[in-house]
């Protein structure tokens, strides 16, 4: 890769790198080398399962977009890039991927400093910056190559809220929350909600990623005196409340967001995860195509195993890659453009989606409310838990 | 009053989870002074063998103990062999830096071995609960504070009254005597690392089981929460671990209680800083005990440092001046750049902790001050970038000086130890003061670099501006450390008994040291915060400060040039490793681990 680097980098301004765009679309378009698109995750360090999961979703979605034939006859492959999540090395991947003419976008990366902290580099060297996850409200504000399908907590958490307060009937609340900023924008956005829907919270509580130890943490809980407690968490520590609730003794309804759809929530919360309601974008008989294409498909590469949300999310990216370059072709700014043209794309988050041009994000998530009935997702009946 | 009730038993129980951990890692103290890295990685190590005895082999409990603490003692004994006695006559620093190499290299086998992916390990015992207050405790939170109290129990008995048990104490208290007097202390310090591997392995079990969820993350935790009990308790005191960890585990309990969840860690950290200030031997030192440390500093041995000849610094320096002008591509700048701004943290902290002898494990916060400080003055205040990044390394020296006085009065382990946790409490202040801070969200939005109205946004431009920084900062550094302060500074770390006795203010002397280093450092997290745009609580991380330490007894500490070459080669080698993919950060473990073996004064050696 770096003699490539070497090879065809002008230095200096902004214009040679446009140069190097314009040399790369000639190259393009004699080969048949794949079209390339760089990821920047974490494959290693703390956040590693996350960059797994990525990394299944989105072969899953290639191999289909082989079999479909891939971009008007060719492959689309990408190069990962394992960033840690850390700034430091966010940063020189996006020099790197900026800099390889053979990159026509970038994906990722997962957590709101490692992408933000390269978000400049990105806009300045005129390469898309796709961040499938990245729910951070200021993320598409970086400039006008950051694009996002992350589902915006604005949108996702009134749906959570109109399950817990308007469909369960819960009036009495404790939130608690991953204190990130995904935890943090999602814990407003549902307060707002809740309250307008007419319920009261009445205590909140934010935990920082590594802890492992809830207890405490649950006689606060129980000493407000909840109807129902609400888990803005990802699957391994909505698993870990669940269970300690359970052995507190805390009988309440529990209601989590989308992040803990996972069979590793099942897996790591056992019995305690029975009858917890979760809100998520789509289920397992949804008998929409793109669902049961993508669920199938799952099942059978990766030998029986069910897909997760972080699945769904990297599966949807993949095809929405494939759907931009379809149109914007391997050249960096067309691609930027095509993000405004592209439509309809199937999408398992979304059913279709479809950008506002505006934000650079995708509204109108599909919803689905699900509850834990026998160790498994099922669609929710209606019955009181 | 019945919460409070609750609040004593859940800090009690989680209290025996921390003192599993705790008792390893005091044993291993006891005899090595040594803090053990690589507890936590021994303590994952286990809870995967655990894994693979209950959900492949379907063992037994007792069995699946039995097998997880003799294959965690293997480990453990593979450990002392090969990673640790062939450094037992260098620096005693070299010992501290290979247990962080292999518990990079520990971390990431079993990352690659069972996926990153967090597992169920269900428990084998049956699911019963016994109502106590508002809460229940089920036969596991009974076994793991059997496991702890009887362990900790037979290790003291074992110390008191066996005959190896006596040997193990001579070997601590004086190495060389106990060598004199006939004891085989490599078979003693086998001993002891097979017991604590054993241990760790056992407890990672036991906590993976409790929490019915194990993954490979969970050993830095682990390791932080252990040191600090152990400290707590008393470096190297066996029971006195056990009684830190519920201390701790209650401190923290209460500390939900009182203000809330997300203030949680920020009590047990200042509980260590506390303890440290008034009692640096722990709660149950004796006071005519003597102190752990060694009086003189042992700590840092002398080394002859390499010379390197003026001229080729400063042909290297014209080099690096004019690498933007041949054809390297941006990537090679930005991963440049990334090694000046860490340069400038290793210049600081080669400084404190190589020339003055305070080993600070918590230099993050330095950055982050810095960072946080020019961020904010540039975006509230409107101040010019150029000033407000002066402005962060100005209110780092200042802030962080003042945090880190209070553990002037400690020596060797127990500054780092301190200064671990006030990093740890500077990130969880900025976690939660929000109004300041932002909290979570972080600050996004920071100005880009520029200085007199021009912007500085091409990588050539942010090149050369971090590498003139960073020459700037050690040009001073080492006209610094070639006058009569320089001398004072080697003085104190030398032997401070004697530099005290010839009139040298120790307390002043320290400050001094943290003020021009708080200043290198805050410069350093101020360009990266405008660098990036974006700052969190979680940009400047203890792995930050970790990293820093490393690439400081990698170059040699209080060694300049060092520290430099130090930040390049482990900013460069991880980058190198790309191509290995997943595999890079175990090839870095290694490399470490080799050039620890190998170059146990640094690189370019101590000065």
């Amino acid at each position: 890769m770096s003699n490539i680097d070497r090879r065809s980098l002008v230095k200096g301004s902004l214009a040679a790198m446009m140069a190097g765009a314009a040399f790369s679309r000639a190259a393009f378009a004699q080969s048949s080398e794949p079209i390339l698109l760089g990821v920047s995750g974490p494959l290693t360090g703390p956040n590693a399962q996350y960059g797994t999961q990525w990394k299944q979703g989105f072969d899953l979605a290639l191999d289909e977009i082989l079999g479909a034939g891939g971009i008007n006859g060719r492959k689309l492959a990408y190069s990962f890039e394992d960033s840690q999540s850390d700034p430091r090395q966010s940063v020189a991947i996006a020099q790197k991927f900026v800099s390889d003419p053979r990159i026509v976008m970038e994906l990722g990366d997962f957590s709101s400093p490692a992408s933000m902290a390269a978000s400049p580099i990105y806009q300045r060297g005129g390469l898309v910056q796709f961040g499938f996850t990245n729910s951070h409200p200021d993320f598409t504000k970086g400039g006008d190559f950051m694009w996002s399908t992350s589902v915006s907590q604005a949108d996702e958490q009134p749906l959570l809220a109109s399950y817990a307060v308007k469909r369960l009937g819960l009036k009495k609340l404790a939130v608690l929350h991953l204190n990130t900023d995904w935890g943090r924008t999602s814990r407003d956005y549902f307060t707002k909600a809740a309250k307008e829907y007419g319920a009261e919270i009445v205590v909140t509580e934010g935990y920082i990623a590594e802890e492992r130890d809830f207890r405490s943490t649950l006689v606060r809980v129980r000493d407000a005196n909840p109807d129902g407690l609400i888990l803005i968490s990802y699957y391994s520590d909505g698993a870990l409340i669940a269970r300690q609730a359970r052995q507190v003794g805390l009988k309440q309804v529990i209601c989590a967001a989308s992040s803990v759809y996972s069979p590793k929530f099942l897996e790591l919360g056992g019995e305690a995860v029975e009858d917890v309601h979760v809100g998520t974008r789509y289920f397992p008989e949804d008998p929409r195509p793109e669902v049961q294409k993508f669920i199938a498909g799952f099942r059978k590469k990766y030998n029986g195993l069910e897909p997760d949300a972080f699945n769904a999310y990297a599966y949807d990216a993949m095809n929405m890659a494939a759907a931009v370059v379809k149109i914007g072709g391997a050249d960096r700014r067309a691609i930027r453009d095509a993000f405004t043209k592209v439509k309809d794309v199937p999408s398992v988050i979304f059913g279709t989606a479809t950008f506002d041009v505006a934000t650079r994000r995708v509204k109108g998530a599909m919803n689905a409310e699900l509850v834990v009935r026998k160790g498994q997702f099922a669609l929710w009946d209606g019955k009181p838990t | 009053m019945s919460s409070w009730l609750d609040y004593t038993i859940n800090g009690l129980i989680v209290g025996n989870v921390y003192a599993l951990v705790a008792v390893g890692l005091a044993l291993i103290f006891g005899v090595s002074r040594l803090i053990n890295f690589a507890q936590g990685s021994i303590y994952l190590v286990g809870a995967y063998i655990g894994w693979v005895a209950v959900v492949q082999l379907h063992t037994p409990l007792p069995l699946t103990i039995i097998v997880v603490a003799a294959s965690a003692a293997v480990v453990g004994l593979i450990i002392e062999r090969f990673g640790l006695r062939p450094l037992q006559n260098s620096v005693r620093i070299a010992p501290l830096l290979a247990t962080i190499g292999i518990s990079f290299v520990l971390d990431q086998l079993v990352m690659l071995t069972f996926s990153p992916n967090p597992r169920a390990l269900p428990s084998q015992l049956p699911d019963v609960r016994f109502q106590v207050g508002g809460g229940t405790i089920g036969p596991l939170d009974l076994l793991i504070a059997g496991v702890g109290i009887t362990s900790a129990l037979l290790l003291f008995v074992f110390l008191r009254y066996s005959k190896l048990g006596w040997a193990v104490r001579a070997t601590a208290q004086d190495r060389d005597a106990a060598m004199q007097m006939g004891v085989d202390v490599n078979r003693v310090n086998q001993a002891v690392f097979g017991i604590a591997a054993a241990l760790g392995g056992v407890s990672g079990m036991l906590v993976g089981m409790y929490y019915n969820q194990i993954d490979t993350a969970m050993s830095l935790q682990a390791t932080l929460k252990g040191v600090v009990a152990e400290v707590v308790g008393g470096a190297g005191n066996v029971p006195g671990a056990v009684v830190g960890s519920l201390l701790l585990g209650l401190v923290e309990s209460y500390g939900v209680a009182v203000f809330g969840t997300s203030y949680r860690n920020l009590f047990a950290f200042l509980l260590l800083v506390v303890v440290l200030v008034l009692r640096p031997n722990g709660l149950f030192a004796s006071a005519r005990q003597a102190p752990p440390e060694p009086l003189t500093g042992t700590f840092i041995a002398p080394s002859r440092p390499v010379r390197i000849p003026r001229w080729a610094l400063l042909a290297a320096t014209g080099i690096f001046a004019i690498l933007p002008l041949f054809p390297v591509s941006f990537y090679v700048l930005q991963t440049f750049i990334n090694a000046w701004l860490l340069g400038m943290l290793a210049l600081s902290l080669t400084l404190v902790a190589g020339t003055i002898g305070q080993v600070s494990l918590g230099h993050a916060a330095l950055l982050a001050i810095g960072a946080y400080t020019s961020a904010l003055l540039s975006l509230n205040f409107s101040v010019p970038v150029g000033l407000a990044v002066i402005g962060g390394g100005l209110m780092s020296a200042a802030l962080g000086t003042a945090l880190i006085s209070p553990s002037f009065r400690l020596r060797g382990h127990y500054v780092s130890i301190a200064t671990l946790a006030i990093g740890e409490i500077v990130s969880l202040v900025i976690l939660n003061w929000e109004s300041v801070t932002r909290g979570p969200i972080g600050i996004s939005g920071i100005p880009p670099l520029s200085l007199f109205g021009y912007e500085l946004i091409s990588p050539t431009s942010i090149y050369w501006f971090s590498f003139a920084v960073m020459i700037v900062l050690a040009l001073l550094q080492g006209r610094l450390l070639g006058s009569h302060l320089g001398r004072s500074f080697r003085a104190i770390r030398d032997d401070d008994i004697a530099a005290r006795a010839y009139g040298l203010s120790l307390n002043r002397y320290k400050s001094l040291a943290f003020i021009f280093g708080g200043f290198a450092a805050g410069v350093s997290g101020g360009i990266a915060a405008h660098l990036y745009s974006y700052i969190n609580h979680e940009t400047f991380n203890t792995q930050q400060s970790i990293l820093a330490l490393t690439v400081v007894i990698l170059g040699g500490l209080g060694n300049v040039v060092g520290a430099i070459v130090g930040s390049v080669a482990l900013v460069g080698l991880p980058e190198l490793f790309r191509i290995a993919a997943e595999y890079r950060i175990l090839i870095y473990g290694i490399v470490l681990l080799l050039l620890v073996r190998f170059r146990p004064q640094g690189l370019l050696g101590t000065m």
